[in-house]
C-alpha cells in the first residue's frame, strides 16, 4: 500500500509520535546471554537511570513520580492494614462524614458564603465536610495503582502478542495484528465504558478495560522491535546452537527491546491515570465513598458556583502526577536516544 | 492506481475492522447483566407480555442467531430500536452525531491553528525562551484532564466573567425557533458559536499539545534535513527556508497524529459532552448505558468505531495526496 512497508502510514507515524526508536546497542546485553534475563535487565536499567539523572527536568520527573509513588504507598498502609485509623488518628477519616459538619469550607485563608477557611482544612472542605487535603491524599492510592496495574496488563498482553506475532509472523501475525487493529479503531474511552458495563462498574474492572486498550500499543511497539530484532546475527546463532522459540522470545528479544517499552510505560501510566480519572468522574471506577481524583470533581460539579476551590484542588493533583509520569518518560526517552546524546 | 480508487480500496479494506468492531459491540452488550424486559415493564410482568416483547426484539432466539440477524441489519442501515427512546437506534444517533461531529472537528481546528504555529515556533528557536514556554504548554496541555479544564472554563469564564453560556450546544444550522433568545439565523449562529468556545478549548488542549509536540520535533528534524543544508548555502533566507522547504515536509507526521488523535478526542467528546451538558453522541451512549438499552450501547459503540475508521481513512487519502513517496498500493 505504501512505500514504507510493512505498516500503514498511520502505524509509522504512531511510532514516531510516541516514541521514537532507541537504540539496542545502548544496553549491554548481547554478550549476556547466557545469563538469566533478569540481571541483563537490571544492568540496562542501572545505565538508564544513570543517564537520566544527568538530566535536570527527569530528575524532576523521578522526584515528583517518586513523591506521589510514596504517598500512595503511605495511604495504602493506612487503607489495608489499618482501615484509614491512622488518617483518623492523625488527622481526619477520608472516608466517613465528620460529627461536626462544616460543609464546603473554603482553603484557608479565604471566605465563601459557607465560611472562612481553617489551618484544620488546609483546602477547605467538600460537599459532607470531610476534609478535601486527606482525601486527595489518599486518592493518590486509586490514581497510582492503576496507572500501573493498567499499564502493567497493556504491557503484558501487548508484549506477548506483539513478540508471538513479530517473530513467527505469516497467518498467526495477520490475526493478531487484525484484532488488535480492531480493539483500537473503538475510541478506548468508549470501549472501556462498554466493557465495564458488560462486566462491571468498580475499580478492578476498570484497571483492566484500561489496560486492554493499552494493548495495541504496546503490541506495535515490540512487534516492530522484534521484526527488526529478529534478523540479528545473534538470533540467528541462538537458532542455528538449537535454542527453543519461546526461549529466544525471552530471552533475546524481549531483553533488547527494553528500551523503548519502558519510555512508552512511563508515558503510559500517565494516559491511565487521566483516562480512569475520566472514568470516575462519569461514575466508573472506585465508588463512594472511597476517594477518587476523578469522584471528587464529578461530586464537586454541583457546588461550582458557591464553592469553585473544590473543583480546583483534585484536577491539580492528577496534573501534577501526570506531569511527573511524562516529564520522566521524555527524560528517559533523550537518556536512551542516542541522537540526542550530549 | 488512481487517488479515487485508493480512497474505495482504502474503504473496502476497513470492512473487516468494523465487522470487527461489530463483533466486539455485540459480545460485550450480550454480557451485560440486568434482564432487559424486566427494565422495560417492571418486577412481575404479565407472561404474555413478556413474550410479546421478546418476540418484538428478538430475546427468545440464540446469541449466534441474533448477532447474524444484528450483522445483516447494520448492513442494511438498520442499527435496530432503542427501547428507552422507543425510536429507532439509527434516527437517535442521526440527530445527535451531527453534534458531537460539530465540537470534535472544532476543536480539531482549534487545535491545529494554535498548534503549528507554536511548534514551528518552538522548533525555529531550539532551546531559547520560546521554546521553553511552548514545550512547557504542551507539557501541561498532555497531562491535564479534559473535563477538569472545562470545568475551570465554567467557573472562570462563565460563573465569574458571564462571557461564555455554561451549558448547551445549539447547531449553527439549527432553525431559530429551536434556540432560545435567537431570532434570525445569524443569531443562532451566533449563539452557537458561543456555546462552541468553551468546550472547543476543553475537549482541543490536549490535541493542541500533542501536535505542538509532533510539529516541533518534526520542524527540527525537518530543520536539519540535506535539503535545508543547501538552500542554506545557496543563501536562501532563513523564513523562506522555514516556510518552503522544510515546513511542507514536516507535515506528514503532524497528519497522522491528527487521525490518531481522533480516537482520544471522541472518547474526549464523552466527557466534554458530560461536563457542559450538550445533547451529543457521548451522552447519548451514557444514557444508553443507564437504562440498559442494549441496541443503542451497540448503535452508539458501532457508530463510535465508524467515526475514528473514517476519520483515519481521511488522514491517510490526505497523506497520501501530501506525500509524493506514497504510491497508492500498486507494489505488492
Amino acid at each position: 500500500m505504501t512505500a514504507r512497508d510493512p505498516d500503514s502510514p498511520s502505524d509509522d507515524a504512531r511510532a514516531d509520535g510516541t516514541t521514537t526508536d532507541a537504540t539496542t546497542d545502548d544496553s549491554p546485553t548481547h554478550d549476556a546471554a547466557a545469563g538469566s534475563d533478569e540481571i541483563e535487565t537490571r544492568v540496562g536499567l542501572r545505565y538508564t537511570l544513570r543517564q537520566v539523572k544527568r538530566d535536570t527536568t527527569a530528575r524532576i520527573g523521578i522526584y515528583t513520580v517518586g513523591f506521589v509513588t510514596f504517598v500512595a504507598v503511605l495511604a495504602s498502609i493506612d487503607y489495608y492494614v489499618f482501615d484509614y485509623a491512622v488518617a483518623e488518628a492523625v488527622w481526619y477519616s477520608p472516608v466517613s462524614d465528620p460529627e461536626e459538619v462544616q460543609r464546603l469550607l473554603p482553603p484557608v485563608f479565604m471566605e465563601n458564603q459557607f465560611g472562612t477557611g481553617v489551618l484544620e482544612h488546609p483546602m477547605g472542605t467538600d460537599h459532607r465536610g470531610r476534609d478535601i487535603f486527606v482525601r486527595l491524599f489518599y486518592g493518590t492510592r486509586i490514581a497510582i495503582t492503576v496507572g500501573f496495574m493498567a499499564t502493567g496488563i497493556g504491557l503484558g498482553g501487548g508484549t506477548l502478542i506483539g513478540a508471538v506475532s513479530g517473530y513467527y509472523g505469516g497467518w498467526i501475525d495477520d490475526v493478531l495484528q487484525r484484532v488488535t487493529e480492531t480493539v483500537y479503531a473503538i475510541p478506548f474511552l468508549v470501549l472501556v465504558i462498554a466493557f465495564m458495563t458488560a462486566f462491571g462498574r468498580d475499580l478492578t474492572f476498570a484497571m483492566i478495560g484500561v489496560g486492554i486498550t493499552s494493548i495495541p500499543v504496546f503490541n506495535r511497539l515490540i512487534r516492530s522491535r522484534v521484526v527488526s530484532v529478529r534478523e540479528e546475527d545473534y538470533i540467528e546463532a541462538a537458532r542455528a546452537a538449537g535454542v527453543k522459540d519461546r526461549n529466544i522470545i525471552l530471552r533475546h528479544v524481549i531483553p533488547n527491546s527494553f528500551a523503548p517499552v519502558l519510555v512508552q510505560a512511563t508515558l503510559q501510566i500517565g494516559v491511565s491515570i487521566l483516562i480512569v480519572a475520566g472514568l470516575s468522574f462519569l461514575g466508573f471506577g472506585a465508588q463512594p465513598p472511597t476517594p477518587s481524583w476523578g469522584q471528587m470533581l464529578s461530586a464537586s460539579r454541583n457546588y461550582m458556583l458557591p464553592a469553585p476551590t473544590f473543583s480546583l484542588f483534585p484536577g491539580i493533583a492528577i496534573l501534577v502526577t501526570v506531569v511527573g509520569f511524562n516529564i520522566l518518560g521524555d527524560g528517559l526517552q533523550d537518556a536512551l536516544d542516542p541522537r540526542i546524546n550530549n | 492506481m488512481g487517488l479515487l480508487r485508493y480512497t474505495l480500496w482504502r474503504f473496502a479494506q476497513s470492512i473487516p475492522v468494523l465487522i470487527g468492531i461489530i463483533t466486539i459491540t455485540f459480545f460485550l452488550a450480550n454480557q451485560i447483566p440486568g434482564d432487559p424486559v424486566e427494565i422495560m415493564l417492571g418486577p412481575s410482568p404479565a407472561q404474555e407480555q413478556v413474550e410479546a416483547i421478546q418476540a418484538r426484539y428478538g430475546l427468545d432466539r440464540p446469541a449466534h442467531e441474533r448477532y447474524l440477524t444484528y450483522l445483516a441489519g447494520v448492513a442494511t442501515g438498520d442499527l435496530g430500536w432503542s427501547i428507552y427512546y422507543d425510536r429507532p437506534v439509527l434516527e437517535m444517533i442521526l440527530l445527535r452525531l451531527p453534534v458531537t461531529m460539530y465540537l470534535t472537528v472544532s476543536a480539531f481546528a482549534f487545535a491545529i491553528v494554535t498548534a503549528i504555529p507554536l511548534g514551528v515556533l518552538s522548533a525555529k528557536r531550539r532551546n531559547e525562551p520560546a521554546d521553553h514556554v511552548s514545550r512547557v504548554v504542551s507539557l501541561v496541555g498532555v497531562s491535564t484532564p479534559s473535563f477538569w479544564i472545562g470545568l475551570m472554563l465554567i467557573i472562570v469564564f462563565a460563573f465569574h466573567l458571564g462571557w461564555f453560556p455554561a451549558r448547551g450546544l445549539p447547531l449553527p444550522w439549527a432553525s431559530p425557533a429551536d434556540v432560545r433568545g435567537a431570532s434570525t439565523q445569524v443569531e443562532v449562529v451566533r449563539t452557537s458559536l458561543y456555546h462552541l468556545a468553551m468546550p472547543m478549548v476543553a475537549l482541543g488542549t490536549l490535541q493542541m499539545a500533542q501536535i505542538t509536540r509532533i510539529e516541533r520535533s518534526s520542524m527540527v528534524d525537518s530543520l536539519q534535513g540535506e535539503y535545508v543544508k543547501l538552500a542554506r548555502a545557496y543563501g536562501v533566507p532563513e523564513s523562506t527556508i522555514v516556510r518552503k522547504h522544510a515546513f511542507q515536509v514536516a507535515q506528514l507526521p503532524v497528519i497522522t497524529i491528527v487521525g490518531l488523535g481522533l480516537s482520544t478526542a471522541l472518547g474526549g467528546a464523552v466527557l466534554t459532552e458530560t461536563v457542559f451538558e450538550i445533547q451529543g453522541m457521548g451522552r447519548l451512549i451514557i444514557t444508553a448505558i443507564n437504562n440498559q438499552d442494549y441496541e443503542l450501547i451497540m448503535g452508539t459503540t458501532f457508530m463510535f468505531g465508524v467515526a475514528f475508521v473514517v476519520g483515519v481513512i481521511i488522514t491517510d487519502i490526505a497523506y497520501a495526496y501530501i506525500d509524493p513517496r506514497v504510491t497508492y498500493g500498486d507494489e505488492a
